[in-house]
């Protein structure tokens, strides 16, 4: 089935530095998610499952696994003739010198001969770090339908804390007549999600004028966005009304895992006509021992729980030791939790070890507790 | 270089029937420890013994095992240096006595004899076990054998392996005769049907097999030659199951529970590949009970679960009972319901039996898509 009419270029060069230490050897996209995926896998589905062929992916910081693991296409059906992911790091340019994304938009224009091969109509910008299920087609009618030069996608947000958004505000037909970046006084409560469609002829053209801009930020937000409003574009917002979280923060992505222990959370992840797809894993199922207990749990396969579980989300290969409790926590993949040990209110980073009978974590606690690193056990 | 080697991935002969499952699919597609089918086991050896050019042999049903194996990829194959082959038998009828591995080999002989490699190992669907072929093959090639063939020494013959081989061995590993396991010992040396060949031995094996009886099996013709040949057996240790009958098939589910068992056939550097289906996690509610069991992904569990194999995306309301079951994918087990020493297939809905028990030593089989 090949198309590429509108080609997904997914933005994942960020850090995520309020991640703290789950992202120091990691970019944020590729952090861990809801038992068994990774961030970026929600936009690589959405794109597979929107009927998107070619996904450009725009990696920088500490890309090496990022850049591996989104490679393998096959993961998200994407590699069929026609179709696949393809990584775009900087790159050293024959008249240029090595340059880094200098931002959003700069990211795109440096990859300009990239997305000219597939010569597209249409072009789907993404953020790497959000958590949400979307069609874009349906976003793609809608900025057909409106003959739109570019549609934003944005949620309603609760008035009192639209100030920390990006506001668009919009006319009666949706139009974009104004965007605050985090307006003290917002006149709307339609934040901006980051995902923008334009029609690539364009934008293709302001890219190049904004290359050359000693004062541009070379930034979406600040100044591509502004700039067609200024020059009196179409802009629609598109407006989207599903599950939708930026897992910015340890608080963040630990409550988004937490969604997930509501059999009615919206995000729906067992919806068998909108799969999330990610890497395959050769590991027994989950094995849950003669003395568990399990309450409101969310716990992939290669699991082996001999204690007791309430309340959390265990991912891929964690191990919970007999006589061990863990409450209100996330434990992420191949996390082993000793026997005789306690976690309450904590998220675990990858691998991590707590040995026998250790405390961590308070139920009373205002924020969660990352822990990162290996936690010896008592000696006796 | 090193002796390279194909795989063959025999089907189990007419004699062989597990009551009820069997009707759906091959052997080889059994559901296995919920997100396993049996001929992961196989395959995965293969594959984790550098064989990359394999064949699997469909006798019955092909469906399951063409969606299941599809191109291979997920088996770590090489996708152009390697690939997995489906054959089929051209005898179609899957109850026919003359329907056996022999005829769907003489049927592709061609392709067999087109193989590049100058051995061949033959492997069962129907059982469940890990094994380095390289070893087997090293093992056959400085032995000077004319054939080698895996056994594993039980001491529950009377019991189970129904349906299977035993073999007699002299001192020096000698195969003396290949006979059916008649219950008549606990001891014994099961023939675990995997050989280890020349290619051209086998092709011999096959032209001989089929001039002298078009029923004979590949047992039958190794049993017929061992008088003139060179037949060793070679020692297999670890864990072994036969899935040959559908008590076999409870038996080796349940043993599986233990978790050290369990442990010894699944070892990281030794992965048991297969297909995804792309579940989610599985959903425990706030009333759910398990214990002391194997749950598959994409489950909704409110019940309680005791000593159980679950499968893929079943769901277990609340009040349900489960123990000692092996409940296979998108079966639904509604509230009050209370199963116990069964198998449920796969889509089976249960929503007004509320009591379905077995007895340990023979499973209540409820049938695939059925509404109780």
């Amino acid at each position: 089935m090949a198309q590429n009419e509108m080609l997904a270029m997914i933005l994942a060069g960020g850090r995520g530095s309020r991640l703290k230490d789950l992202t120091t050897k990691v970019a944020k996209p590729a952090v861990y998610f809801g038992g068994k995926y990774r961030i970026i896998d929600f936009p690589l589905s959405n794109c597979a499952n929107s009927g998107i062929d070619v996904v450009g992916v725009l990696t920088q910081y500490e890309s090496v696994l990022l850049n591996s693991y989104v490679a393998q296409d096959g993961r998200w059906g994407l590699d069929s003739k026609d179709s696949g992911v393809y990584v775009l790091t900087p790159r050293e340019k024959a008249d240029e010198g090595l340059d880094v994304y200098r931002g959003t938009a700069d990211a795109i224009s440096q990859n300009i001969d990239f997305i000219d091969n597939y010569d597209p109509e249409y072009l789907l910008i993404l953020s790497g770090d959000h958590i949400y299920k979307m069609n874009y087609a349906n976003m793609l009618d809608f900025h057909k339908e409106n003959n739109a030069d570019a549609t934003i996608a944005v949620r309603p947000v609760p008035m009192k804390e639209a100030s920390r958004f990006g506001i668009m505000n919009t006319d009666g037909n949706g139009r974009i007549v104004e965007f605050e970046e985090k307006p003290a006084k917002p006149k709307s409560n339609l934040a901006s999600m980051g995902i923008y469609i334009f029609s690539w002829k364009l934008l293709r053209k302001m890219l190049i004028e904004d290359m050359k801009n000693p004062d541009s930020d070379h930034d979406f937000g600040k100044d591509i966005i502004p700039r067609m409003i200024e020059d009196n574009r179409g802009l629609f917002a598109y407006e989207f009304k599903g599950y939708w979280k930026d897992v910015g923060t340890i608080d963040s992505l630990w409550e988004s895992n937490m969604d997930l222990l509501d059999p009615k959370n919206p995000l729906n992840l067992g919806d068998p006509t909108w799969l999330i797809y990610t890497e395959d894993v050769s590991t027994l199922p989950q094995y849950i021992g003669k003395e568990a207990k399990i309450k409101n749990a969310y716990i992939t396969q290669g699991v082996r729980v001999e204690g007791q579980v309430t309340n959390s989300v265990l991912f891929t290969g964690a191990v919970v030791g007999p006589n061990a409790k863990v409450t209100d926590s996330v434990l992420m993949p191949g996390v082993v939790v000793e026997e005789g040990a306690t976690v309450t209110r904590a998220l675990v980073a990858e691998n991590v070890r707590i040995g026998k009978k250790v405390k961590i974590g308070d139920k009373n606690s205002e924020n969660i507790e990352l822990v990162a690193k290996n936690v010896k056990g008592g000696t006796k | 270089m090193a002796a390279s080697a194909f795989g063959i991935v025999s089907s189990a002969d007419n004699t062989i029937h597990v009551e009820g499952l069997h009707d759906y699919r091959p052997i080889g597609a059994f559901s296995f420890l919920g997100r396993f089918r049996v001929i992961d086991f196989p395959i995965s050896n293969m594959s984790n013994s550098n064989i990359n050019r394999i064949q699997v042999y469909v006798r019955s049903r092909p469906r399951s095992i063409a969606e299941h194996v599809g191109s291979g990829r997920h088996y770590n194959i090489n996708s152009k240096r390697g690939k997995i082959q489906l054959l089929f038998s051209e005898n179609s009828s899957s109850r026919s006595i003359y329907n056996n591995d022999i005829s769907a080999y003489a049927d592709n002989l061609d392709i067999i004899q087109r193989m590049h490699q100058d051995y061949v190992i033959i492997a069962p669907s129907y059982m469940v076990y890990k094994q380095d072929y390289r070893q087997l093959l090293d093992e056959h090639i400085s032995s000077g054998a004319d054939i080698t063939c895996l056994y594993h020494k039980v001491d529950n013959a009377r019991e189970y392996f129904r349906n299977c081989h035993t073999i007699n061995v002299n001192r020096q590993k000698g195969v003396q005769s290949i006979d059916k396991n008649l219950g008549t010992a606990n001891n014994k040396n099961i023939l675990m049907d995997t050989y280890c060949m020349k290619r051209d031995t086998f092709v011999e094996l096959v032209k001989d097999a089929s001039w002298m009886s078009s029923m004979y099996t590949l047992a039958d013709i190794v049993n017929i030659m061992c008088k003139q040949m060179d037949v060793r057996a070679y020692q297999h240790k670890g864990y072994f199951a036969t899935l040959t009958s559908l008590e076999d098939y409870y038996h080796a589910s349940m043993e599986l529970l233990d978790y050290d068992t369990a442990s010894d056939l699944f070892k990281a550097e030794w992965p048991i590949y297969t297909r995804t289906t792309d579940s989610c996690p599985t959903q425990y509610y706030d009333t759910a009970k398990v214990t002391d069991s194997f749950v598959s992904n994409g489950c909704k569990i409110e019940g309680t679960i005791e000593n159980s194999v679950i499968g893929r995306s079943v769901v277990v309301r609340k009040g349900a009972v489960i123990k000692n079951s092996i409940i296979m994918a998108y079966a639904q087990i509604e509230e009050g319901v209370h199963i116990e020493n069964a198998i449920v297939d796969k889509w089976a809905h249960i929503i007004h039996a509320k009591n379905i028990v077995g007895e340990p030593d023979a499973p209540q089989y409820i049938k695939r898509n059925d509404t109780l």
